[in-house]
């Protein structure tokens, strides 16, 4: 029996189903009979033909229970449906249930903050400094030994909700009790925040042996939620050394965990070094992605793990997949020396970008941070990253109008990388204008900026030249100071409402710079079916 | 005719979601199933319908003119289908077709012509059609730009709706109760549309709003998949809106009334698939209008499928390919054709799944803009066993009609709370019920009808006698079969639990209730969903659980 994902929302979107949709059909063709319960109307899980048989029952522990109790199945499978149906799992095995695949002890060693804390210190893999804390007291004692700034959030809620990084003891207090009321009952997460480069991977074990099919880079920086962040597959700025040290890890936790199937892990890399940010015991939101373009098909093979099939049986090595855009089918070694140019070379990129809704939400701050509020993703796909990330920056709704111009307001600490972006705007000879601050650091920087007056200095002001149609583009970064914080949300809501491209992270800025020559010659993309790249 | 190129719906956003990937991915395999090599692009890989296996050739590109060019040139497909990858496969498709792009490479659009796509979506195109059939349409006016809009401020009857034309999920309407507000909200749609087009229409606000899914063979022949009806009035997104099929509250009269237009209307434009018609009834009388058509598989078609067993998008695609209503299979049966009209023998509720658990600052008012993400349907044999269901499947802190917000506002607020369509309206409405305020005053306060304000009464009825029995601990009614009637109404054990008050209770009363919950406890049987209410024979293993004696599951594992 596999549990489905329920409902679309914001952090478990269609991505779950999927994977439900490919581990009943992996069921069967391993030869059993393959039951469904979801209650989505939307969804291809929900077809009357999708299974041997469909329960269109809510996904609560006593409705489930229900259904067991009619089929009697074999097992459950929790993997695939998200934190709907992983959170069942305990449920299930307390009545008495079979949970096939990865058990709920080990997903609970998962989930558990200072089970899994243990477990990683045994295991000498590093993890950002902080623990599970109950209460207001315990949460400034945690941060009085980390240092600020600290990342706040609750423990089991999805897509970071209620997520928050803080950089003073004056917001610790509203952001705790925040994190609290998210969901209450269950501890609060404080950890250091450390600023550096994302990554993940989707793992398939079989408690023995550990496939890693790719590594995902985030583009965004620490701080922006993973399913907000565009992310690119092979990774184009991880070294050798960075990469093997992740397949290393996310090979060893597997094996600790005993997981039958799926696992997520994400990493945040400082100084060279991967700490591990956070662990899924489950399928997640890219393994449709990286099923793509890696080749593997991941839900089958976690499926034929839960099912006591071997990856050595099916012919994988515990590593990282050498298939997919490396072109070398079979575990690979990295040489710990390697920068990531040598080792790849790869057949292709792929970029997957966010999608947002911020057009029908009003009043919804549409920056980017570490609570999620994407509803929806797209792939860019092509021989080259700068075409890649054209792809996939067009596809998600980021365009620039013929005319205009780019303005550029960031935060102090985005100030040296918006000088790089600027100049490459200018060599493309855009216009660029800036508010006050951006605009001396340019000026400085001998770039030309035309300035315009931020709307508390006077008119006109940056509102009046977005609603006058000037503005090509946006480029904000979101600052720390509340009274600007206030003024910079204004300007980027507008720009949702008059349909101008808002990039809120710095980061992504960059990327679109990158791809900026694209931008002006679409002819350099390659237009092929998807499996083509792959060859 | 060789290769058909399907083009999806891309990313999921608000107004757009899972229900294409549904709908294109059984049209990929009906396609396929006549013969046809199908090629399909879309940018969202995440789906079903962009595996290998779903279509013969899959490109996963950007969705614009430039890349769709390039697909067809590479492709030279015969034939294209627009009508299931949503708004966005639609505009596209029409933009294909005006840029000349169609014409070069000899590609042929299947299923509904674009004359009648347009006709159907410029809305004086249809008015003008509607006239002529006529059926009935509010007054409404078509504004092209801010001059012709500045104009009309003064003659438009308060409130009005806004309806930009060409938009995902009625992006960038509202309504306005006065002269300002149109001007905004007209402005700000002019934009948003991609044809630079709005309608202003005279509010039905309250009225009820209802629904028929119909379909249509390039022979003429028509049916009626189901209706449905919308528990919130008219004046909230049908996306936005608990929808329960089939229709409750409609007399036979006004069922077959509504029935006929639908038909006559798919009819008169010619349609060559699934098509949605949506129409207010007066609450008060036999009157209604038309207010619009979607030409093509949406939201609607798919949970008008999953509601009633009948694959609203395969059929489409088979017909859009020349095949009839009366050649087509109904697989479900297996036994049947496509022509028979599906009966329904349960009832089903849906509930939409907002995003504002994450954007606790969002407005969450509803109005014409959709703002749900998703949404969850429960079916059961009465309607309110399949909201109690619907309501414990959205997985929000809520699992039955109490909510701690409303329980502890003031009367004046609550009434607010009741007249203002938002996501939470449904507890308010339960709550202003509880106070004992009655069906007619919650009525008058909300508009939503009567029989399900009664339903809901019912519901708050078996809470209220739960939460008394759980105070008297044991020494008012009778304990057992107050508790047997809360299973058979749809009180799951948990929530029976909760409201006597015993969830974490050892005391002699707390255990010897939770004793009888397990003793009363009935194990559902399954029902099969057989689009034929089991005229004939079916051996479709689609279930929903209800308390009865018949068990279709049973019998269906017996026979095979």
């Amino acid at each position: 029996m596999v549990l489905g994902s329920g409902p679309i929302r914001i952090g478990q979107g269609i991505e779950f189903d999927y994977s439900c949709v490919h581990g009943v059909w992996a069921l069967q063709e391993l030869g059993y009979r393959a039951v469904i319960v979801n209650n989505n109307p939307e969804t291809v899980s929900t077809d009357f033909d999708t299974g041997d048989g469909l329960y269109f029952e809510p996904l609560t522990l006593d409705d489930v229970l229900d259904i067991v109790a009619h089929e009697n199945p074999i097992g459950v499978v929790v993997q695939f449906g998200g934190q709907t149906a992983i959170n069942l799992a305990q449920g299930l095995a307390d009545a008495g249930v079979p949970v096939l695949g990865t058990s709920p002890e080990a997903i609970a060693r998962a989930e558990d903050r200072d089970l899994f804390d243990r477990m990683l210190v045994e295991l000498g893999i590093p993890k950002p400094a902080g623990r599970a804390v109950r209460s207001f007291a315990e949460a400034e004692t945690v941060t009085q030994e980390i240092g600020y700034p600290v990342l706040v959030r609750p423990s089991y809620v999805l897509g970071g909700r209620a997520m928050e990084i803080v950089y003073d003891h004056d917001r610790l207090e509203e952001f705790y009790s925040e994190a609290e009321d998210a969901n209450p009952g269950q501890p609060v997460l404080v950890d250091k925040y450390l600023l550096g480069q994302e990554a993940e991977v989707d793992v398939i074990s079989d408690g023995e042996t550990t496939l890693i099919p790719g590594i995902m880079e985030h583009i965004e920086r620490a701080g922006v939620h993973s399913g907000d962040s565009m992310a690119v597959y092979p990774p184009v700025s991880l070294s050798g050394a960075v990469q093997a040290e992740i397949v290393e890890a996310s090979c060893r936790i597997a094996r600790a965990l005993g997981v039958k199937g799926l696992m997520n892990i994400q990493f945040v890399v400082v100084d060279e070094r991967p700490y591990v940010l956070e662990v899924n015991p489950r399928a997640s939101r890219t393994v449709p992605y990286l099923s793509k373009i890696t080749d593997v098909p991941m839900v089958q093979l976690a499926v034929g793990a839960m099912m006591g099939r071997s990856l050595a049986d099916a012919g994988y090595e515990s590593g990282l997949w050498g298939g997919g855009a490396l072109g070398k089918p079979g575990t690979i070694a990295i040489e710990p020396g390697s920068g990531p140019v040598s080792l790849q070379a790869p057949r292709f990129y792929a970029v997957k970008a966010p999608v947002f809704s911020f057009q029908k939400l009003t009043k919804v701050e549409p920056s980017l941070g570490p609570e999620m509020k994407s509803t929806g993703e797209i792939l860019g796909i092509d021989r080259a990253y700068e075409t890649a990330l054209y792809k996939a920056l067009v596809a998600s709704g980021i365009s620039f109008k013929p005319s205009g111009f780019v303005v550029l307001t960031v935060n102090d600490r985005d100030k040296h990388a918006a000088v790089s972006i600027a100049k490459e705007l200018v060599a493309k000879g855009y216009l660029i204008a800036s508010t006050r601050g951006t605009h001396d650091t340019l000026e400085a920087a001998h770039i030309r900026s035309t300035r315009v007056l931020k709307i508390e200095e006077g008119s006109p002001n940056l509102l009046d030249l977005i609603i006058a149609g000037e503005v090509a583009l946006m480029i904000n970064t979101p600052g720390e100071e509340l009274r600007e914080e206030v003024e910079a949300a204004r300007i980027r809501r507008v720009c949702i409402e008059m349909e101008i491209a808002c990039v809120t992270s710095i980061d992504t800025a960059a990327a679109l710079a990158h791809a900026l020559d694209v931008f002006e010659h679409p002819e350099k993309a390659t237009c092929l079916p998807y499996h083509e790249y792959l060859r | 005719m060789e290769t058909i190129l399907v083009i999806g719906s891309g990313p999921i956003v608000i107004g757009q979601a899972a229900e294409f990937d549904y709908a294109g991915t059984q049209a990929c395999k009906a396609l396929r199933e006549e013969g046809y090599r199908v090629a399909l692009i879309n940018s969202n890989p995440a789906t079903i319908m962009t595996d290998r296996e779903t279509a013969d050739v899959v490109y996963i590109e950007p969705l614009n003119v430039d890349f769709c060019e390039r697909v067809i040139a590479r492709e030279r497909p015969d034939g294209l289908l627009p009508t299931l990858g949503g708004q966005t496969g639609l505009n596209l498709a029409t933009q294909l077709a005006n840029g000349g792009v169609l014409d070069k490479y000899g590609v042929r659009l299947l299923g509904t012509p674009l004359s009648a796509i347009q006709q159907a979506e410029d809305r004086e195109q249809f008015r003008r059609l509607m006239r002529e059939i006529k059926e009935p349409v509010p007054e409404s006016w078509i504004i092209e730009s801010p001059d012709q809009l500045e104009a009309i401020l003064d003659t438009v009857p308060y409130p009005c709706i806004i309806r930009p034309a060409y938009t995902l999920g009625g992006t960038g309407g509202g309504i306005a109760e006065d002269r300002e507000t149109l001007w905004e909200t007209g402005l700000k749609g002019l934009q948003l549309s991609m044809r630079s087009q709005i309608m202003i229409e005279r509010s039905l606000l309250g009225w009820k709003e209802v629904e028929y899914e119909v379909m249509r063979d390039s022979k003429g022949n028509c049916i009626t998949i189901c209706n449905m009806e919308n528990f919130d009035p008219m004046g909230v997104h049908t996306g936005d809106s608990i929808v329960v099929a089939p229709s409750q509250t409609l007399s036979d009269i006004e069922y077959h009334m509504l029935r006929t237009a639908s038909l006559k209307i798919i009819r008169a434009l010619g349609i060559e698939g699934g098509c949605n018609v949506q129409l207010a009834v007066n609450p008060n009388g036999f009157d209604y209008y038309v207010i619009e058509v979607n030409p093509r598989v949406s939201r609607s078609s798919a949970l008008a499928s999953k509601a009633t067993g009948y694959p609203i998008a395969r059929v489409s695609a088979k017909i859009a390919v020349g095949r009839t209503l009366d050649e087509i299979e109904n697989q479900v049966t297996g036994t049947t054709k496509a022509c028979f009209e599906p009966a329904l023998d349960y009832c089903v509720v849906k509930i939409p799944r907002w995003p504002f658990d994450k954007f606790p600052n969002a407005d969450r008012s509803l109005f014409t803009q959709m703002k749900a993400t998703g949404e969850v349907m429960a079916i059961d044999r009465s309607f309110e066993a399949a909201l109690m269901k619907a309501v414990r499947g959205l997985e929000i802190r809520q699992k039955d009609l109490k909510h701690p917000k409303y329980e502890s506002m003031d009367d004046d607020g609550l009434r607010r709370a009741i007249a203002k369509p938002t996501d939470e309206r449904l507890w308010a409405v339960a709550e202003g019920l509880r106070r004992g305020w009655g069906v007619e005053e919650v009525n008058r306060l909300s508009k939503v009808d009567k029989w399900f304000l009664q339903k809901i009464s019912h519901l708050v009825g078996i809470e209220r006698r739960l939460v008394e029995a759980g105070k008297l601990r044991g020494e008012g009614e009778d304990l057992s079969s107050l508790i047997a009637e809360a299973f058979l109404i749809g009180y799951p054990s948990a929530s029976i639990r909760r409201l006597l008050g015993v969830e974490s209770d050892d005391s002699p009363f707390g255990q010897v209730a939770k004793a009888e919950i397990e003793r009363q406890k009935i194990m559902p049987v399954f029902k099969m969903v057989d689009t034929c209410a089991g005229e004939f024979e079916s051996q479709t293993p689609y279930f929903y659980g209800t308390f009865e004696t018949e068990d279709d599951a049973l019998e269906l594992r017996k026979a095979t």
